[in-house]
């Protein structure tokens, strides 16, 4: 990784963050859909980031993210999950092939498919994670579970999107 | 020894992640803790100023709507304002019971947005972008949040004409508060901030800068409804009349939102004040 990369690493990181925190979270659909693209951010780090790094990134991340949703660790929890999953996933969807070239966690890279068995699952199981401790009842399974489905889309429908449009 | 670093370092993310797993647990269990509430919550000073921030600039999108919301609330209030003055008039004799329907005969039928208005023509009138359409009436009263503004003279589905207190043949009976002299307002023609208040005998006393409000003797305002104050008085050798001059509490080249004012009880008073004429 050149220091340019790294930089712009960062940058992108922030204006998740920043987009998260000042503009998605008002944007709710049909009260149910909720879309929570700074997981994006975790998701499109340099490949070779280090495990453990990359789960204190995420920490920190959620820690933010928890700050603004006055949710006290839940996002955290859940985003630290996904960090920990995250090189399982790329090692069970990316292991055989491209060995020859760098790894890099784009759209245009992988292609549909691929990318969207990296985001997809990472993504639901975020979600899942999260609304699971959120509401802390399993009374309310139905509705989490409606939540969980209809966020996970959202925020794949627009992760696609940033992707279709940023360019590389 | 060794196997055990070995194993530590083999999985060390995942202990640094059941690590990073029961920290968030244990903050969430614990989730009214002081220093997590001052530092990791909308409350807390990072988050509290960023979102500051974004308010601040969002709040401009939105001040059209927050305008047009305080202008129906502030329609809400005088009404009740007048209902409540209108049932409990001061210096009323203690045996005096209002009658109810009188009390409640004016009501605060809409807001509406001024979209035209003159000042410096003999006769001005205003336009306004509510109509019959909604509720506006021929002859009904006009008020801007700072006082009097005019009379309804025609109306259309969507608009509607007013004549304003800036003309020739708009008179209204007004009150000194202080020294309750009650005399006629009329505009001379010439300057939009100021009318003359005829009709105060000279025998009276007469303030400087005593307010004059809309008095009990008209019917198309409420009683108390602000008109200006007194600038100048002057009294003529040959003449049993003050000549008074009122700054106008209203600034008629700045009008923006004007609330209409319904006398439900206007038609009966003036069928009964006609009886007088037919016999």
């Amino acid at each position: 990784m050149t220091p340019n990369e790294i930089i712009r690493s960062v940058l992108t990181f922030l204006v998740y963050v920043i987009f998260q925190v000042l503009i998605l979270r008002q944007l709710v659909l049909f009260d149910s859909a909720f879309c929570f693209l700074y997981i994006a951010a975790i998701l499109f780090l340099p490949y070779e980031i280090d495990a453990v790094v990359l789960l204190f990134i995420c920490f920190v991340t959620g820690l933010i993210i928890d700050s603004f949703y006055d949710t006290f660790g839940v996002h955290a929890a859940a985003t630290v999950l996904v960090g920990y999953l995250r090189p399982i996933v790329i090692n069970a969807q990316f292991a055989q092939k491209n060995l020859d070239t760098r790894l890099e966690l784009t759209l245009p890279q992988l292609g549909f498919v691929p990318f969207l068995a990296y985001v997809g699952p990472l993504v639901l199981i975020h979600h899942a994670a999260l609304f699971f401790i959120e509401t802390n009842n399993i009374g309310l399974f139905l509705p989490t579970i409606l939540k969980i489905i209809a966020s996970s889309l959202f925020t794949i429908v627009g992760i696609f999107l940033v992707q279709l449009f940023s360019k590389r | 020894m060794l196997q055990l670093f070995q194993f530590i370092s083999r999985s060390r993310s995942f202990i640094v992640f059941v690590l990073l797993e029961v920290f968030c647990f244990v903050f969430i269990v614990k989730n009214s803790n002081y220093w997590g509430a001052t530092y990791f919550s909308t409350a807390g000073s990072v988050a509290a100023t960023v979102l500051k921030t974004s308010n601040n600039i969002t709040q401009y999108t939105r001040l059209r709507e927050t305008n047009e919301a305080l202008a129906q609330e502030n329609r809400r209030l005088n009404e009740t304002l007048v209902r409540l003055g209108q049932s409990r008039p001061a210096g009323a004799p203690p045996m005096y019971q209002v009658d109810s329907a009188f009390a409640r005969r004016f009501a605060f039928v809409t807001v509406a947005k001024v979209i035209n208005a003159t000042t410096f023509n003999p006769n001005n009138y205003i336009t306004i972008d509510k109509g019959y359409d909604d509720g506006v009436r021929e002859g009904m009263g006009v008020l801007a949040p700072t006082g009097v503004v005019g009379k309804v003279k025609f109306t259309n589905a969507h608009q509607s004409l007013i004549t304003s207190v800036l003309h020739s043949q708009f008179k209204i009976s007004a009150k000194l508060t202080r020294s309750g002299e009650i005399g006629f307002v009329e505009w001379e023609g010439t300057d939009a901030t100021s009318v003359l208040l005829n009709d105060v005998s000279r025998y009276k006393k007469v303030f400087k800068g005593d307010s004059a409000v809309a008095s009990e003797l008209n019917s198309v305002f409420p009683a108390g409804a602000m008109i200006g104050r007194v600038r100048s008085v002057k009294v003529n050798r040959d003449q049993t009349f003050y000549d008074i001059v009122l700054s106008l509490s209203t600034d008629f080249t700045r009008l923006s939102y004007v609330y209409l004012v319904d006398n439900k009880l206007k038609k009966t008073q003036e069928t009964l004040e006609k009886r007088v004429d037919t016999k």
